[in-house]
């Protein structure tokens, strides 16, 4: 079709305002097709788009009493009224707080067996598998002869929290745990070492156990 | 009566009466910015934070915390002890005594030798973590002295 046939036809609906005269021309001299009607009224579907509006006398006099009257005007200011008795749909937090998955995946903790021993055996798969490389482990032998980390950092401002730390882990030693609550003052403050980690596990133990118990189906 | 919007007025009343009278309510009003209606109490966390609960509300509106009056208007959202922590997320509808997880770690004795209390979030006070070194240095600074100038420890006892 060529670009002067668009622009006569789109005129000439517009000149038209109704759609009568679009719709004679497409289904004029055929039979048994089905008419096509502009906007489309097909049980169960709902037209969306901008309706032209009807250009008979009675309702373009109606338009312009509003526009005189400024009854618009007054509506606006009606609905304004009316929201401010109604229940507000915003959370007043801190005091109510939004829906979260016991998959969130917030700050960082290593956890411990029951018995107080840390989990970690300082694998460094998390550290492999870490895409921001935000994790770094230094690992030696301890004194009862088991291998532990002696230094394990992770920069929460490299983080992606992209939860591939704690799919690595072969002994639930570091998960993402529920708290995103941990903004700090400076950067400083989010460069955790081995001992943030563990006393962020050793505050939050029974919110990821209830988590990780949550999930055990999936796992 | 609700063409009037009698109803709404004798809401509001009542919405005062259970908030403890005029001036109790405007006090709360002042801390915590609203006032609820029919409020449950489910519980009290360790912190002395009251839970409460009304499925009138809308999601996210139904379950809210009433801080501790101790801490005034030094609220924080990290006052909010783990235990209360999924219940008012809506991660699950069981309170804390009745999350079997949670359940077995309060009863367990192991747990309890090592687990912390809720801390709130320090940042910005002299009890904030500050980061430092976990391992030994691998590389000794040299302090300036030779051999010869350096006193010999002392190895008499």
């Amino acid at each position: 079709m060529s670009l002067a046939k668009i622009f006569s036809l789109s005129s000439r609906v517009r000149a038209a305002g109704a759609n009568t005269v679009l719709v004679r021309y497409a289904s004029s001299g055929k039979e048994g097709q089905v008419e096509k009607v502009y906007p489309p009224n097909i049980p169960g579907y709902k037209y969306v788009n901008a309706v032209d509006p009807i250009m008979a006398f009675k309702e373009m006099s109606d338009r312009a009493a509003q526009t005189i009257f400024w009854t618009e005007l007054a509506r606006g200011f009606a609905v304004t009224l009316a929201h401010i008795f109604k229940e507000p749909a915003t959370i007043n937090y801190p005091f109510e707080k939004g829906p979260l998955s016991p998959r969130f995946r917030g700050e960082h903790a290593l956890r411990r067996y029951p018995s107080g021993e840390e989990r970690c055996i300082a694998c460094k798969l998390c550290e492999a598998i870490c895409p921001a490389q935000a994790i770094t482990i230094e690992a030696e032998e301890r004194k009862d002869g088991s291998r532990r980390t002696t230094r394990y950092d992770i920069d929460m401002t490299k983080c992606i929290y992209c939860g591939f730390c704690q799919e690595a882990c072969p002994v639930d030693a570091i998960v993402e745990g529920p708290n995103f609550e941990f903004s700090t003052e400076t950067h400083e403050e989010l460069l955790y070492n081995k001992e943030k980690l563990l006393s962020n596990g050793d505050k939050w133990e029974s919110e990821i156990a209830s988590n990780i118990r949550a999930d055990h189906l999936y796992r | 009566m609700s063409l009037l919007a009698l109803d709404k007025w004798a809401k509001l009343v009542t919405i005062i009466s259970q908030n403890g009278g005029i001036f109790k309510s405007i006090y709360k009003l002042w801390r915590f910015d609203t006032l609820k209606w029919n409020g449950k109490l489910v519980g009290t966390d360790s912190l002395g934070n009251k839970y409460y609960e009304n499925p009138y509300y809308m999601l996210g509106r139904s379950r809210w915390v009433e801080y501790n009056d101790y801490v005034r208007w030094d609220y924080d959202a990290t006052q909010i002890t783990p235990e209360w922590y999924g219940w008012l997320h809506y991660k699950t509808d069981r309170l804390p005594h009745e999350d079997p997880a949670k359940y077995c770690i309060s009863c367990c004795a192991w747990y309890q030798k090592w687990m912390l209390p809720p801390e709130e979030n320090l940042s910005g006070t002299e009890l904030a973590y500050y980061p430092y070194s976990t391992v030994r240095q691998h590389i000794q600074v040299w302090d300036g002295k030779s051999v010869c100038s350096r006193p010999t420890p002392c190895v008499c006892k």
